[in-house]
């Protein structure tokens, strides 16, 4: 690129350079991502949780809904005597809650709602702000100026209060009592976060449209679209997937956040349902009995900050492998 | 430079217009009200709701007039009556409203009962609006009355008594932030990979990866609940301040109210608030001094053999601090809006609290008040950042 011409004619990185064969831009960043240590850990942390999600109803020990009489309180199993005098039962690894319910189970099924949390309204938010930023960040002019305008009003909004004020406004609508609240939940997310992505790329493209290979390819007559998203989107990807990183860790902090204002998902007592539970509701759960059981608060606790310190370092390492300048920076 | 400003002042208005309309419109949506517990009272008390009297509380809470008007007299305080222009009258048997509707309750597809309007019974025209109280418009600074929480009494007077809590709050977590947040981000971009640099990282990951309440929940426990439990020195959490005198070991009976109150009131949110604030912030400027320092400048610098401490103060600081004017400039509607879960876990009488206890509660004056104003201070705010960069950052021009 730019810098090979700074490169010191040195024969070994010479002879490296006719022996490396021509890599793409993202294998390349993958390989270099894959010697970050703690991107793998996180890596594996996000796959292990992801595998939990769609394979809880195999992995837990017990149904999440079902109420064990008498074995209310329970203690985590490796706990002699609980805070009200119980012993802990091997049966039920992390205690159980309130209600007897066992609390492992309802941390697996809560990572359904986590995980979905932190990527569907992500893809959203991705798709939408690429297009928007892309979009107005060619055109220039007039289409710019509406858009960002718009984008102003969005941002205009400090997050939280409108998460709140979404969730509260259109809860009894039909649009709220889909999905027990997932659907309002994603669209709210969205509907708040589109915006940095947008003002992102948007930033990204106005650079590299003034670039010698966007004129090039003007030059030979390619359409608009097709410099667009064959020319510009590839070299704005890496801002993007960063972006992206971060994202969804925020994501799932928000859904715990509104969860525990009693915002987030509807726990649901039917025994078919893929979403039974989120994090967020049970940190709500949790936070009521936090004296006498807290394992109940614990638990999804330490998911959460477990998931979102995996996503955290994951974006850390991305940023490192697709931007090589930017290395130790951030 | 003035024609730049006015443009930017007319886009913040049309910015601050549409947000206002947008929340307006999201409360328009939003279930309950004044009227939902009356209709529920009249299937059961004695003491029946006449129409008369549901006209009445409509009309108080203007629940009978069409959305666009209700909105405007709800901004600007507009239409109050008649338009009269030159002696003419204009509008006045505009049909502005519907004073008592006529509701049918029917059975949907699902089998529930559903009240829905089918017609009007006594409509409201633009005239009938003369004899009414109306505020005087948000934008001038009249949020009317609260509807519940302290019911009839003037929201910009709650919002007054609480707006106190929330600055003192957020001012000292902010200073403190910076106070802290600043030489440690400095101290590791200088040292990168030593010790303090990976310490200071690692607790900054954890700090932001644990959700805000969790934290301060944990905080609670740990210096509130099992010390005092335990019979230790405590802290204690819950509200700005006690009601009645309380005994602290080792620091005797605290007298409710005073200053020892106010303060170890204060040092647990505060705490909590900062500790958020600094592990984002070291961040933040970590990253930034890191960018500078490797510039060419700061290599002619040391070239020059300018003192290590003149090059990093100098001329890397003063260059790193230049994007941390968004951080500053955002802490704007901070300061007023507050910390809702922060607050809401100590049961801080601030701003965040009261704004989620509004929504909660159905008081739409107070919560729109909220956020209209918290909107605005962030469109200031915005305006503000433009104006600062350039000040800073001379390379920066109005554009």
């Amino acid at each position: 690129m730019a810098e090979a011409n700074n490169t010191p004619k040195i024969p070994s990185i010479l002879t490296d350079e006719i022996t490396t064969p021509a890599r793409d831009l993202l294998v390349d960043a993958w390989y270099r991502l894959i010697r970050n240590r703690a991107a793998v850990v996180s890596m594996i942390i996000i796959l292990a949780f992801m595998v939990v999600a769609l394979f809880a109803n195999y992995i837990a020990p017990h149904s999440p809904l079902q109420l064990n009489s008498g074995k209310g309180f329970l203690p985590p199993a490796w706990v002699e005597r609980g805070p009200n005098g119980m012993a802990g039962d091997p049966a039920f690894l992390l205690g159980t809650d309130t209600l007897g319910r066992d609390v492992l189970s309802r941390v697996l099924y809560g990572a359904r709602v986590s995980m979905m949390v932190g990527f569907i309204p992500t893809f959203i938010i991705l798709l939408v702000g690429t297009m928007v930023g892309l979009y107005s960040g060619y055109k220039g002019g007039w289409i710019d100026n509406l858009l960002m305008r718009f984008t102003d009003i969005v941002w205009a909004f400090p997050d939280l209060l409108f998460f709140i004020i979404v969730m509260i406004s259109l809860r009894e609508t039909f649009l709220g009592q889909a999905m027990n609240g997932l659907l309002l939940l994603f669209g709210a997310l969205a509907i708040v976060n589109w915006v940095g992505v947008a003002r992102i790329v948007r930033g990204q493209v106005l650079s590299l449209k003034e670039k010698e290979f966007v004129e090039a390819a003007r030059c030979i007559g390619a359409r608009d679209s097709r410099i667009m998203w064959k020319h510009i989107m590839p070299n704005a990807l890496g801002p993007i997937i960063i972006t992206a990183a971060v994202t969804v860790p925020g994501m799932i902090i928000t859904e715990a956040i509104l969860g525990y204002l009693g915002l987030g998902l509807r726990p649901t007592t039917d025994a078919n349902a893929f979403f039974i539970t989120s994090w967020g509701s049970l940190l709500l759960d949790g936070q009521v009995s936090i004296n006498a059981q807290p394992w109940v608060l614990l638990a999804p606790a330490i998911c959460v900050s477990l998931i979102v310190l995996a996503f955290t370092f994951l974006g850390d390492g991305l940023r490192d492998a697709l931007d090589p300048r930017m290395q130790g920076t951030q | 430079m003035l024609g730049y400003l006015l443009r930017r002042l007319l886009q913040m208005l049309l910015v601050i217009f549409l947000s206002a309309a947008a929340s307006y419109a999201l409360l328009y949506l939003a279930p309950g009200g004044p009227t939902a517990g009356l209709r529920q009272q009249q299937q059961t008390s004695r003491m029946r709701i006449t129409e008369e009297d549901m006209a009445r509380i409509r009309q108080t809470y203007e629940l009978d007039l069409n959305l666009p008007i209700r909105f405007t007299r709800w901004l600007i305080g507009q239409p109050r009556g008649r338009i009269i222009i030159g002696g003419y009258e204009f509008f006045g048997d505009v049909q502005i409203g519907c004073r008592k509707p006529i509701e049918k309750t029917v059975r949907n597809e699902s089998g529930k009962f559903e009240t829905i309007v089918t017609g009007c019974k006594e409509p409201e025209y633009l005239k009938d609006l003369e004899t009414r109280k109306t505020s005087k418009g948000i934008l001038l600074g009249d949020f009317g009355t609260s509807w519940k929480i302290t019911r009839g009494r003037p929201v910009t007077e709650l919002i007054g008594s609480r707006v106190e809590k929330t600055v003192k709050l957020a001012g000292y977590s902010i200073l403190l932030s910076l106070l802290f947040g600043i030489p440690i981000g400095i101290y590791s971009a200088i040292k990168q990979y030593s010790k303090f640099d990976y310490i200071f990282t690692t607790l900054a990951f954890m700090g932001s990866a644990m959700p805000s309440f969790f934290f301060g929940i944990v905080m609670i426990l740990l210096f509130s609940i099992i010390p005092k439990n335990a019979g230790l020195f405590y802290l204690p959490a819950g509200s700005s301040e006690a009601v009645r005198d309380y005994v602290v070991p080792g620091l005797g009976t605290v007298v409710a109210g005073s200053q020892t109150d106010v303060v170890l009131h204060l040092i647990l949110p505060v705490a909590v608030l900062t500790i958020i604030s600094i592990s984002g912030w070291s961040r933040f400027v970590r990253a930034s001094m890191l960018e500078v320092m490797r510039q060419d400048y700061i290599r002619t610098a040391r070239a020059k053999g300018l003192r290590e401490r003149i090059v990093i103060l100098k001329h890397g600081l003063r260059n790193a601090l230049i994007p941390f004017v968004t951080i500053i400039v955002f802490s704007l509607p901070a300061l007023f809006g507050g910390a809702i879960i922060t607050e809401t876990i100590f049961a801080w009488p601030g701003m965040g609290r009261l704004y989620f206890q509004a929504l909660g509660s159905y008081d739409y004056p107070v919560a729109m008040a909220i956020l209209f104003i918290t909107a605005v201070l962030t469109v200031i705010a915005t305006l503000l950042r433009d104006i600062l960069y350039t000040v800073v950052d001379p390379r920066i021009r109005f554009s």
